[in-house]
């Protein structure tokens, strides 16, 4: 995982969600909560609170019935390569405890949870939501912390949590591939669970860097640009902050991709 | 040598900077770090050997396949089975959180007896010897008093297996009151029966399809397989092939349709036939199919010599679009240009069953939308519908019933499905219920409830708990406390489907049969027991002819018989399928009177319910309950992947995808258009009473573009009284608003919403 | 004093304040008070001494004991004796599974293979068939190298990858023919050996502490391809870190994936 070849060594794992495939069911959030550990509590209809790594928002069109239009768009961490993509992302940038760093190796915005103190300045910084605080410590009810994974530890009360693209599944594929001799994955063998779960088939997950990749073939993102998507239906969340985000969207419908960022009336027509 | 305050201080300050020079301090620190990092209340999940067991997810009919993680005994992720034909490797939010239920607060640990009032949740643990034996004894009495028919029993389902050996135990013991939770598999397998004249499971080539019609079919919202269906909607929209949605509200089906067709709810039915007047007025149905295997599309002549009308003129008489637009609300031009697109299309299929099809619909509504499907020649055909009939793996020995058991048999059904009024149609739940409430028929002694909910699953929850109230001896077989294990006298409660084999036939909507296998992923955690054992030792402990009906030794060894050669496939790849599979030529495929499809249902020698009857009369929809007056709104039910609605409740984290804009707190919302919330005064997030003719409910109001003026939506699967904190008095139960409206000429519950009012709280 | 005295005696006040000025005049420089003050300063200096030496005492020798709980391995294994049966040595028992995660120490159901019945006279091993083997119950071994949750570490990685040796980190247990004491921290729970046999902190092999800095000294000697050892290595590398902060430009140093730290990302290791 050394950086030895310069950059062209690096792998830049970003995400394509298809809003036309997707459905809304919710199937992503589940994986990720069953994967990752995340608590639960017994009340989670207030959403300030509630820790969802991945959520699913549900976006309206505005106009009124029969126009009215919804969609749903699944909003996983966006491990923003921030501007000119030298890893400068909004949460990195103001984290005063290094417990929250951008590996140029994966292009990953880790989070560490026992070097986090819980100043939330990352959550103040991220313009996307996905920072969540710790403001209880996790219960699970008697017996059902059997399920727990091993793989990802389990946070206490106090710290400041998000989507890690599944790093671990990263790093148990790579001791496979150690195993095996490789130093190098497969497009297959690291895929996040929200990738794996859904049933409509509407997240594909890779290697930006690598023209082999589906993730890269779909958006065709443009490096002179920052990685912005050449593929006219493609589009990222809030574009012009210049945070770089590696999670892009697919949508057949304008409004949606409107949607993508808070545009005035006379940019809208370019979208 | 005198100690005062100043040696006293140097003897600190050289403590002090002794003990800056001896790791203390660092250490103390470091660790106590460590130990604010490492809090013991925190759990560290431990370690070990990864291995993965695959199954078959029993959570709702869709029969997915799953892959199970483990770590050493625990499991610790469920995953979808990559390659497994209804699902590879798709999951649901429900079956990814199916060890919340296993390793969950709400399962029922050991053989329960109930101690005080019915209800009160005082219980007392029992041996299983103990519980099997009360059961025996109750059921020996009835016997013994010659009315084996008082045994009735509730199941999710009638098929594979373990549904199969219920059934059994019911027909050996002399009772004919097997009865199965309503879906739209009622409707559907009515349909088949009067149209094709097979008992069959609706097939549907929707991966194949170019064209998808769905009224109100919640396509992407959990209908038939639900993650086959996400499947088979995404291979749609990849390869260009169009879904219409007709439904009264902009569901998530209807958004992601490629065309949403806003309809007043009820009026399917009309919606259909104007489909197929265009359709036959403008020639465009498939002649080949309608002149040669069809019967009934022109008018005929009875046995008695009497000219009966046939489809073609029933909807050219009285169905012509501008007749229909007013009352379904949906434009002339609209209905012509839509059966147009439908009829031209390469491979139309038309669906139907609202939303999940968890409920039971006039049978008007499914013989229009498959009088549509054969009119453009579908049925049989690559991307069309499909009848398949699967249960013939099942070959059990005749049962050979004692004196007491032929008499009860002879008593008929309680809920009157079979009798002269209803003879095609198999189980009518409600009316089972309604009829041990108004006492006709015979009183029903013992009950058996079989992965079966109905106190919070069936319409008009009130009445069915007025019904419980009459059967004097309640047996729950539930591995979780619901609703009506909460209700039980007693409980034997059964492994999940994590701990226990289990064929799973042919999941609901799949065009072409498979069976699946449940296996245990981990080993009985709890003090339960295999139904399928626990039928068996009830059997044995009967005695006599129901000892004989049952040559088993355990149901593994059951299992193992039935299936044959099977099981190695079954055990080795996690499914089985015929090698060679093809739904029957249109030649082969009708078993009617006429060998043909029928559009006229009647019977043409005048018997039963067939008997003779106008074809109008077939051909129609009911009404909703409540006078328009009183109640000025229309309130609908819908559907949703995140709101389970099945035999268990939302766990934990699938309650947590909620909106909240769905529940907030304890508070369920109703979804209203802006405009009838203004003329109600009502805004969003305010409270307000909602009023059915059934009961009524506190809700909080949530403003919705999607839905018309007039009409009201709540959503299914909120309000139980029973499970965990997690979910237990969330929102409202929409059953407890609702109550089964008949279907007069099959008897089926077709209640498709009620009418409503609404006011501030 | 109240005003009413002074009224009653003014006459007899006035000598005595004379005589009270020559008498306190003279102690103002006088020699015994400096006698005295040597005299504190010896005894101050003293107790500086005693307080110096006894927090030494308590810091370098009661501390380290009353720090540790001492337990005993609830069976004498002798790895010595197993290595030279075994075939494959440390792999026989401690093996990669095929995914390639590390096995770690062998659960009964590897050590059946040999010892389903008791094979020689070893008091040990019968106490371990009986009450394990044929209670089919997993030993309760307390692991020496056993790290907190939030640590991700990769065998495969420095095993098959790096090529490393176990001993490089676990020292030559393999040649122990009983196990040693576990040595618990009251605090942490951790073992002794995490944090290094040696109070001072000192380590003469590179097996004696298991923290992020020896995983780190490691690195960094890989990287800069140093043979340091000791202070001396963590020393040197400090100051190379110091040099490198405030004149980036004159020292050269590897920088590692991470954006934010310039070395390797946190979650390579923290999970």
């Amino acid at each position: 995982m050394k950086q030895t070849q310069g950059n062209n060594g690096n792998k830049k794992f970003g995400m394509v969600i298809n809003l036309d495939l997707c459905t809304g069911c919710g199937s992503c959030m589940v994986a990720c909560m069953a994967e990752n550990n995340v608590p639960f509590k017994e009340d989670e209809t207030d959403k300030l609170d509630s820790i969802t790594w991945m959520r699913v928002y549900k976006l309206k069109n505005g106009k009124s019935w029969p126009n009215a239009d919804i969609c749903y768009l699944p909003r996983p961490c966006m491990h923003c390569g921030g501007h000119g993509d030298h890893g400068h992302s909004p949460c990195v940038s103001v984290c005063p405890a290094v417990a929250t760093d951008y590996s140029m190796a994966t292009g990953i915005v880790s989070q560490i949870y026992t070097r986090c103190f819980g100043c939330r300045y990352c959550m103040a910084a991220c313009p996307y939501h996905v920072r969540y605080f710790n403001w209880w410590d996790p219960v699970w009810p008697e017996g059902m912390e059997r399920f727990l994974n091993p793989d990802v530890s389990v946070r206490m009360r106090g710290v400041v949590e998000k989507c890690s693209f599944c790093f671990h599944r990263y790093q148990l594929a790579m001791n496979k591939a150690f195993l095996e001799g490789r130093r190098v994955l497969e497009e297959d063998e690291y895929q996040s669970a929200c990738t794996q779960a859904c049933p409509a088939g509407a997240i594909t997950f890779g290697d930006l860097n690598n023209p082999e990749h589906a993730v890269h073939q779909l958006v065709q993102p443009d490096p002179k640009h920052a990685g912005r998507p050449r593929n006219p239906k493609a589009f990222r969340l809030l574009e012009r902050l210049e945070t770089n985000p590696k999670v892009y969207y697919v949508s057949s419908r304008k409004w949606v991709r409107q949607s993508g960022d808070n545009y005035l009336k006379k940019e809208k027509q370019k979208i | 040598m005198k100690i005062d305050r100043r040696s006293f201080l140097s003897f600190i300050v050289g403590g002090a900077a002794g003990t800056a020079l001896t790791p203390l301090p660092w250490k103390i620190t470091d660790d106590l770090s460590i130990w604010s990092q490492n809090w013991p209340w925190t759990p560290v999940p431990p370690n070990g050997e990864v291995t993965f067991v695959n199954s078959v997810c029993r959570l709702c009919p869709g029969g997915c396949g799953i892959t199970v993680r483990k770590v050493d005994a625990r499991a610790v992720k469920i995953e979808g089975m990559d390659g497994y034909p209804v699902n590879d490797g798709g999951i649901c939010p429900l079956g990814l959180s199916g060890l919340q239920l296993l390793y969950g607060p709400t399962r029922i640990p050991y053989p329960m007896k109930r101690k005080g009032n019915r209800g009160d949740g005082k219980w007392e643990k029992i041996s299983w010897e103990k519980a099997v034996s009360e059961v025996v004894t109750k059921l020996g009495e009835i016997r013994k008093n010659n009315r084996p028919h008082g045994l009735a029993c509730i199941s999710e389902s009638d098929r594979g297996t373990v549904a199969g050996l219920m059934a059994r135990f019911m027909s050996a013991f002399g009772s004919q009151n097997f009865i199965r939770q309503p879906s739209m598999e009622d409707s559907y397998e009515l349909a088949l029966y009067l149209m094709h004249g097979i008992r069959a499971e609706a097939g549907f080539d929707i991966e194949n399809a170019a064209f998808v019609l769905s009224f109100g079919s919640g396509v992407i919202e959990g209908w038939g397989s639900p993650v086959r269906m996400f499947r088979a909607n995404s291979k749609l929209i990849k390869t260009g092939g169009k879904v219409v949605q007709i439904e009264a509200r902009l569901s998530k089906s209807a958004a992601k349709s490629d065309k949403w067709i806003p309809i007043n709810p009820g009026t399917e039915t009309a919606l259909a036939l104007a489909m197929a007047h265009v359709i036959i007025k403008e020639g465009l149905y498939n002649k080949d199919f309608i002149e040669n295997h069809a019967f009934g599309f022109e008018d005929w002549t009875d046995g008695q010599g009497n000219k009966q009308q046939g489809f073609k003129s029933l909807v050219t008489a009285t169905y012509a679009p501008e007749n229909v637009a007013e009352a379904t609300g949906v434009e002339k031009a609209v209905i012509v240009s839509l059966a147009r697109h439908f009829a031209r299309a390469s491979k139309p299929l038309a669906i139907c069953g609202r939303g999940q099809g968890r409920t039971s619909s006039a049978i008007g509504e499914f013989l229009a939308v498959q009088a549509l499907n054969a009119l453009v020649g579908n049925i049989n055909q690559e991307g069309g519908f499909h009848a398949i009939s699967d249960n013939d793996y099942i070959d059990w020995p005749e049962i050979e019933t004692d004196q007491i058991a032929s008499n009860g048999l002879q008593n008929g059904r309680l809920d009157e499905a079979g009798s002269e009024n209803y003879a095609s149609v198999r189980y009518l739940p409600h009316r089972f219920f309604e009829n041990i409430i108004a006492e006709t028929g015979y009183p029903i002694q013992v009950l058996f409830a079989a992965g079966a909910n109905p106190l919070y699953s069936l319409p008009d929850t009130k009445a069915v708990k007025a019904a419980l109230d009459k059967v004097p001896f309640i047996v729950s077989f539930s591995s979780f406390m619901d609703e009506t294990a909460q209700y039980s006298d007693i409980i034997l409660p059964d492994h999940t489907y994590l701990e226990r084999y289990e064929d799973v036939p042919t999941p609901i909507g799949l065009q072409k049969p498979i069976i699946g296998l449940t296996r245990p992923v981990v080993s009985p955690q709890l003090d339960t027991k295999h139904l399928g054992d626990v039928i068996l030792g009830i059997a044995k402990g009967l005695g006599g002819s129901m000892a004989q009906a049952f040559p088993w030794k355990s149901y593994e060894a059951c299992l193992e018989k039935t299936l044959g050669r099977k099981l190695d496939t079954l055990l080795d790849k996690g499914y089985w399928s015929p090698a060679v599979f093809s739904v029957p030529e249109w030649i082969k495929a009708f078993e009617t009177a006429s060998g043909k499809f029928e559009f006229v249902v009647s019977d043409q020698d005048g018997n039963g319910d067939r008997k003779t009857k106008p074809i109008a009369d077939w051909y129609t929809g009911v009404e909703s309950q409540g006078d328009p007056v009183t109640y000025p709104l229309l309130l609908i039910p819908y559907d949703s992947m995140r709101l389970v609605n099945g035999f268990v409740g939302d766990p934990p984290f699938v309650i947590k995808t909620v909106e909240d804009t769905v529940l907030k707190g304890k508070d369920v919302f109703i979804e209203i258009n802006p405009k009838t919330a203004k003329q109600l005064g009502l805004s969003e997030g305010k409270y307000a009473r909602l009023t059915t003719p059934k009961g009524n409910a506190k809700v909080r109001v949530h403003l919705f573009e999607g839905i018309k003026e007039g009409i009201i939506a709540l959503p299914r699967g909120l309000g139980h009284t029973a499970y965990d904190s997690y979910i237990a008095d969330k929102g409202v139960n929409y059953n407890e608003l609702i109550g089964a409206v008949y279907d007069p000429v099959s008897g089926l519950d077709a209640a498709w919403g009620i009418r409503a009012k609404l006011g501030k709280a | 004093m109240s005003a009413s005295e002074e009224q009653n005696s003014p006459e007899a006040e006035a000598p005595d304040e004379e005589e009270m000025d020559v008498e306190t005049s003279e102690p103002i420089e006088p020699l015994k008070p400096e006698e005295g003050k040597n005299g504190a300063g010896a005894t101050i200096f003293l107790f500086f001494i005693l307080g110096f030496a006894a927090s030494l005492i308590v810091g370098w020798v009661v501390f380290p004991k009353l720090l540790y709980s001492k337990k005993i391995q609830p069976i004498n294994f002798n790895h010595a004796l197993h290595v030279a049966e075994a075939a494959e040595g440390c792999e026989s028992c401690h093996y990669f599974r095929e995914d390639g995660s590390f096995s770690g120490v062998p659960t009964i159901s590897h050590c059946i293979e040999c010892h389903e019945n008791v094979n020689g006279e070893d008091p040990e091993e019968k106490k371990f068939v009986r009450e394990y083997v044929e209670a089919g119950k997993e030993v309760p071994w307390l692991i020496y190298a056993k790290q907190p949750a939030s640590v991700f570490f990769s065998h495969a990685a420095h095993v098959i990858t790096a090529k490393m040796e176990c001993v490089a980190c676990h020292g030559p247990i393999g040649e122990s023919t009983e196990t040693r004491i576990y040595e618990e921290n009251r605090l942490t729970g951790y073992s002794r050996d995490i944090w290094g046999k040696n109070i001072s902190g000192i380590k003469q092999h590179s097996w004696e502490r298991m923290k992020m800095d020896d995983c780190a000294d490691c690195h960094m000697q890989k990287a800069t391809s140093e043979k340091e050892s000791g202070v001396q290595q963590s020393l040197t590398r400090q100051l190379r870190e110091m040099v490198s902060v405030a004149f980036p430009n004159v020292m050269e140093v590897k920088k590692g994936s991470s954006v934010q730290t310039e070395k390797d990302a946190c979650f390579v290791c923290h999970k």
